[in-house]
């Protein structure tokens, strides 16, 4: 009622009220219109929503479906832990682990900068530009902060390609560096345009030893060796996780998610020993730098009785932790040569106009290419050579399983042979001749003559037998990649002549793998049984089940058990006192034989080799080392260019008879002294000062020492050397009688060049003691000492021990 | 205040205590049940995920403020319940006068709370407190004003003006063809429409006017005068939509929403359509929607309804769309049955407002309307726009109280 009275005189001031009111609808309409209202709010205005609902929820379902799980579907694969390698005895030699990518997206940073000021208004495009840039220019300086061994202007240039969204900045961030950055970034909120993302990498610890073996691994997994041949069973399988994940990217962790749990990879254990591998390379690398070597060398360590690799080297070799990189001093040194060599050919068959610039840089790729491909080869396997003299051992095998030689057999060598249908003499390595010779001589001098003798009683049906049997015709089937094809390598049967079996006898004019050589000549010295070489000895699960293991393999027996101790016994003496003496080792029975080949396509190219076994009873060891292209002092010297002679006995068995013993001391194998060895074994000197000078001799003499007095009187008041002290014996002990004071020190004589005998007294004259090692057969007088080591002309104390190497200059093939 | 015995009350009284329909209320109280479970399923993640003070990453921030919200305003519902809604007819102008003053605040720097240079919020106590929108006051102000006014047309006597002169022969015919009835209600609604839509806020002020438009209608204006509003406003519209890029836009993406760029314009649309097609018939189940995950931007306000589908499916989105369908048609049936013209004006006012929302808001999730930014009533968060929604809802029980027994005869 107020209302009214507080409108109506407003109203009035213009108008009248009549009798008529405003409203003059009836109940009826109003009902209508209120029943419309509620038909249109409470069921109309539903239908287009429910007919919109049903479209976007069941008709589109499916289409829309895909594109929302697209978008929160998280789908990643969980890598795999591959495999390590180890050696024989658990040595971690290739072991993987992660380290991460710093990865920038430029696109992403540009996105990163906000459109708007600090008070949400939009920014004008001049403005955003600039923020852009200065966002640009920090990301330059806190990367070079970060990282300051990058490259500033190529940082700039890629934080510029805003078109790019992945730019590693950084690879091979290890886990320590990881830690720091990853706060950083997070401090920094960079995680949508520059972050970390773990990557794998491979390891290993022993750089580059065995590398050849173990190969490498690159973005394609693993690629030569053990690698590349067990890749599947190292890498293992990849998992999978298809999981929700938010818009920011997280992981969510809820029923939808679905796991494949990755499978690591096998770990495998190799029959290599990295001891014996390196005992071994530092053999090839030594014969290399003290031969001239310019074609490389080759090693393998074998057990000979179950085919498991020791060792197996090549040289040059890299290191597989990077695996591109040339670090060979010969590799890097021909390098410039080959480029210039390819640049020359590129340049006479210039087709595409290339300038000489862009030649000289293709030309040097190429060379660099070549020169990883060299380093990457394992030559022990992968490549051809003629054995030579060293496949003697397989004949002499043969012809005693015939019994077409015997021990007791006499052979004359004139110093050449005619062999019908061809026409000239064949030359022994010894042109002056052998004269008349046992079968263990003949082996001994390695006599060219004789041997053909031997091949042509066998003929060649027999012969091509052997050949066969001692498996000089397929590969080993060892489990290493790249086993050197043999088409073409060797005669067939058919098309074999007498002349090829002269040879042959020999070992030359045909082609093997120095691993088939090996196993060939185990097949002589173990017994008779070929056996199939291996390198991988267990491949076991990471909680260690063994999955499987390698069970030695006789792929046949060759010939008896005795022919074998024949041989055996035959092959000793090549060490003892032939062509091989330069193997010789006091303490241990080494058997073994050499070899020297001429390439016949390439003169004054040879490849020097010996193969030694040991302990030549019961050998647990046999080893091929083999040098190639001893650089000749001048075109047909026989002289290296470091003044050895160019043969197998005075180059390989001169570093194989060291690395015998060295891995025979290594494995534990006693030495076992013969009576002329034991005389000369170190003695400790018994104290003979106060006594009289009888007993002192009575005293020394139980101990194979002589005695030299000096001085008058009837008692020792000093004795040279000190009670104690370890003398090679037979050597003589200064006694100084009386008053007598023995000198203080003495100049060392020089003994260079002398006999054995020569330099014993020169030393001894001096009151010094010599130690003699090296070639056995110290009477010969081409045995002589090479080495002392003390130098001539120092002065030492009294009664020191001068180490001497003698040598034995032999003349063989 | 002691209570009066029954003999005591005057008729007034007596009815005013009659019992509040309880279909009406358990409709609210189901849709605000639901509504709560599903504001804490879609904002949770949200809330976990943003550290910016108050919310500082706890992730029960949302349901627990929307829930102590809604206990105040079912508390505030029921009070109000209480009160004889007669007392509203002379609150209305006041309420009016208020609701204009407070609008005008929002114009006030320093008293306002703007977000973005938007000035649609107010603190409760003007300085401090929590914010809330003066415009969803106005709605239930204007409401109340147009139904307070309009439920005495049939009272209300026709003017005659002298005809003399020719200002008066122009007011009779005015008069006569009912426009000068209209002047008063047009001069206060274009008052708050301009007050709200200069906030800027569109999607006020489209419910002030369909709010309005429903209380004149119902109260017998000739449909004239709607044609002619309507044409009016629809060239308004157009002249404004084409006139106004940001409106320009808005209309192009409802036009073609698929063709907007889908990591801005489009982004929203897309992700809430790909949401209610990843619910597909029966929903992923509750709790298990994946586009709440920072896909749906701001799953707890106007996009709620496509998490509610994504989790419940379509089973579950048109059960609920059924209790505000129910709701809305009980809310109707009040209205026919209320006791008089005022409480059925007030009703049909409210109700209609309360459709409208829900249609402008699933009607935007789906791409049937234009986006305009309204929020869907006892589900999206907003405390204070609950609470003024549930006195609404009280307003309507209190109503409710007071419609006549049938007879029994």
């Amino acid at each position: 009622m107020a209302n009214r009275r507080r409108y109506q005189p407003v109203m009035k001031a213009t108008g009248i009220p009549t009798t008529a009111t405003r409203g003059n609808h009836s109940k009826r309409s109003i009902l209508h219109r209120t029943l419309g209202l509620m038909a249109v709010c409470g069921v109309l205005i539903f239908i287009p929503l429910i007919w919109k609902l049903w479209d976007i929820a069941i008709v589109h379902h499916e289409e829309y479906q895909r594109k929302a799980s697209d978008q929160w579907t998280l789908d990643y694969a969980i890598s795999a832990q591959r495999g390590n390698i180890y050696d024989r005895n658990g040595s971690l030699m290739a072991m993987s682990a992660t380290v991460y990518k710093l990865i920038l997206s430029p696109r992403d940073l540009v996105n990163s900068v906000s459109k708007k000021d600090g008070d949400g208004q939009e920014l004008s495009d001049e403005a955003y530009q600039s923020s852009v840039s200065l966002r640009q220019d920090q990301m330059v300086t806190e990367l070079m902060t970060l990282f300051p061994d990058l490259d500033r202007d190529k940082v700039e240039q890629q934080v510029h390609n805003t078109k790019n969204a992945y730019w590693e900045v950084k690879t091979n961030i290890e886990e320590e560096d990881a830690g720091p950055l990853r706060e950083y970034l997070a401090e920094h909120k960079t995680s949508s345009y520059l972050y970390l993302i773990p990557d794998a990498k491979r390891y290993y610890p022993y750089s580059g030893l065995a590398a050849q073996v173990l190969g490498f691994v690159n973005a394609n997994g693993g690629a030569y060796g053990i690698e590349a041949v067990y890749n599947d069973i190292l890498e293992g399988t990849a998992g999978r996780v298809v999981t929700t994940r938010t818009a920011g990217g997280t992981q969510r962790y809820n029923s939808y998610a679905n796991y494949i749990d990755a499978v690591d990879g096998y770990d495998i254990t190799l029959t290599i020993d990295t001891t014996i591998q390196s005992y071994l390379e530092k053999a090839l690398e030594e014969g290399v730098k003290d031969f001239d070597i310019r074609d490389g060398a080759f090693g393998i360590a074998m057990d000979p009785k179950t085919g498991a690799i020791l060792g197996i080297a090549s040289t040059p070799d890299f290191d597989p932790n990077d695996y591109s990189a040339i670090v060979n001093e010969m590799l890097l040194s021909e390098l410039e040569e080959n480029s210039a060599e390819i640049y020359e050919s590129l340049k006479a068959n210039n087709t595409e106009h290339l300038t000489d610039s862009e030649l000289m840089a293709q030309a040097e790729s190429q060379a660099r290419s070549d020169a990883r491909n060299t380093q990457w080869r394992n030559k022990a396997i992968d490549s051809r050579y003629e054995p030579g003299s060293v496949f003697k051992a397989i004949i002499l095998a043969a012809a005693l399983e015939e019994g077409v030689v015997s021990e007791s057999d006499t052979f004359y060598c004139p110093g050449y042979v005619n062999v019908p249908g061809y026409p000239e003499p064949i030359h022994c390595a010894n042109r002056r001749g052998h004269g008349s010779q046992t079968l263990a001589e003949a082996v001994a001098h390695s006599c060219n003559p004789a041997f053909i003798e031997i091949g042509s009683r066998l003929g060649v049906d027999t012969f091509y037998d052997y050949f066969e049997a001692f498996g000089m015709l397929e590969n080993t089937g060892i489990d290493l990649p790249g086993e050197a094809s043999l088409k073409g390598a060797v005669w067939s049967r058919e098309d074999m002549t007498n002349v090829d079996l002269a040879v042959a006898s020999f070992g030359q004019r045909f082609e093997i793998t120095p691993l088939q050589m090996v196993c060939g000549f185990a097949a002589v010295i173990n017994g008779g049984n070929l056996v199939k070489p291996y390198v991988v000895q267990t491949i076991s699960a990471r909680e260690g089940t063994v999955i499987q293991n390698t069970e030695p393999e006789t792929v046949r027996q060759v010939i008896s058990q005795q022919t074998s101790q024949r041989c055996a016994d035959i092959l000793e003496q090549v060490v003892a006192t032939g062509s091989g003496n330069n193997g010789y080792v006091a303490g241990y029975r080494i058997g073994g034989k050499t070899g020297t080949t001429e390439f016949k396509t390439e003169k004054g190219h040879y490849i020097v080799s010996f193969m030694g076994y040991a302990p030549a009873d019961d050998p647990q060891v046999i080893v091929l080392l083999a040098y190639d292209r001893p650089q000749p002092k001048e075109q047909g010297s026989i002289y290296s260019t470091t003044g050895v002679y160019i043969s197998g006995s005075n180059m390989a068995a001169k570093k194989a008879g060291p690395l015998i013993a060295q891995i025979l001391d290594y494995m534990g194998i006693e030495k076992v002294y013969s009576e002329s060895e034991s005389a000369a074994r170190d003695v400790s000197v018994p104290n003979v000062t106060g006594l009289g000078v009888p007993k002192a001799e009575d005293d020394l003499s139980r101990q194979n020492f002589r005695f030299r007095a000096v001085g008058e009187g009837d008692t020792v008041t000093r004795q040279i050397p000190a009670a104690g002290t370890s003398i090679p014996g037979g050597s003589t002990v200064i006694l100084y009688l009386g008053g007598a004071q023995p000198e203080a020190s003495v100049p060392v004589p020089d003994v260079n060049g002398m006999t054995y005998e020569n330099a014993k007294s020169a030393l001894e004259g001096a009151g010094l003691f010599m130690r003699a090692s090296g070639a056995s057969v110290y009477y010969g007088n081409t045995t002589t000492a090479e080495y002392q080591s003390v130098a001539a002309g120092e002065t030492v104390a009294v009664g020191t021990v001068v180490d001497v190497k003698f040598f034995n200059l032999a003349e063989d093939n | 205040m002691a209570r009066k015995a029954k003999r005591d009350l005057t008729m007034e009284e007596q009815l005013a205590r009659g019992p509040l329909d309880l279909p009406f209320l358990m409709l609210v109280l189901m849709l605000l049940g639901i509504g709560l479970v599903m504001l804490f399923s879609a904002s949770y993640y949200t809330a976990y995920r943003d550290p910016t003070p108050p919310i500082n990453n706890n992730p029960y921030y949302y349901i627990l403020h929307q829930a102590a919200y809604a206990a105040a305003g079912v508390v505030g519902m029921y009070v109000i319940s209480r009160i004889n809604y007669q007392h509203f007819r002379w609150m209305a102008p006041l309420a009016l006068a208020g609701s204009i003053v407070l609008l005008v605040l929002c114009y006030i720097p320093g008293l306002n709370a703007p977000i973005n240079g938007v000035r649609r919020w107010l603190r409760v106590f003007l300085v401090a407190g929590p914010t809330y929108q003066p415009s969803e006051i106005a709605k239930v102000a204007v409401v109340l004003f147009f139904a307070a006014r309009l439920c005495k047309r049939d009272t209300e006597h026709q003017l005659r003006f002298t005809k003399r002169t020719g200002t008066g022969r122009m007011l009779n015919f005015l008069e006569r063809i009912g426009f000068l009835e209209l002047v008063p209600y047009g001069a206060v609604l274009l008052l708050v429409l301009v007050l709200v839509v200069f906030e800027p806020h569109m999607s006020g002020t489209i419910l002030i006017m369909l709010g309005a438009a429903s209380v004149l209608l119902v109260s017998g204006i000739s449909l004239k005068w709607f044609a002619g509003a309507a044409a009016v406003g629809s060239a308004g519209l157009w002249f404004i939509a084409t006139q106004t890029p940001y409106l320009t836009r808005k209309i192009n993406l409802w036009l073609d929403p698929w063709g907007a760029d889908a990591q801005s314009d489009g982004f929203q649309f897309r992700q809430g359509i790909y949401s209610i097609a990843s619910g597909g018939l029966l929903g992923r189940g509750l709790g298990n929607s994946n586009q709440k995950y920072g896909f749906v931007p701001e799953p707890e306000n106007d996009m709620i309804f496509t998490i509610v589908v994504e989790e419940l499916g379509l089973v579950g989105a048109f059960a609920i769309l059924l209790l505000f369908s129910l709701l809305i048609l009980r809310g109707y049936w009040i209205a026919l049955h209320a006791r008089d013209k005022f409480g059925m004006l007030v009703t049909v006012g409210i109700i209609t407002l309360l459709a409208a929302q829900v249609f402008l808001n699933i009607g935007v999730v789906t791409g049937l309307v234009p986006n305009t930014g309204i929020s869907l009533p006892f589900f999206s968060y907003g405390g204070t726009a609950l609470m003024i929604q549930l006195a609404e809802m009280g307003m309507i029980l209190s109503i409710s109280r007071q419609i006549p027994a049938p007879r029994k005869d």
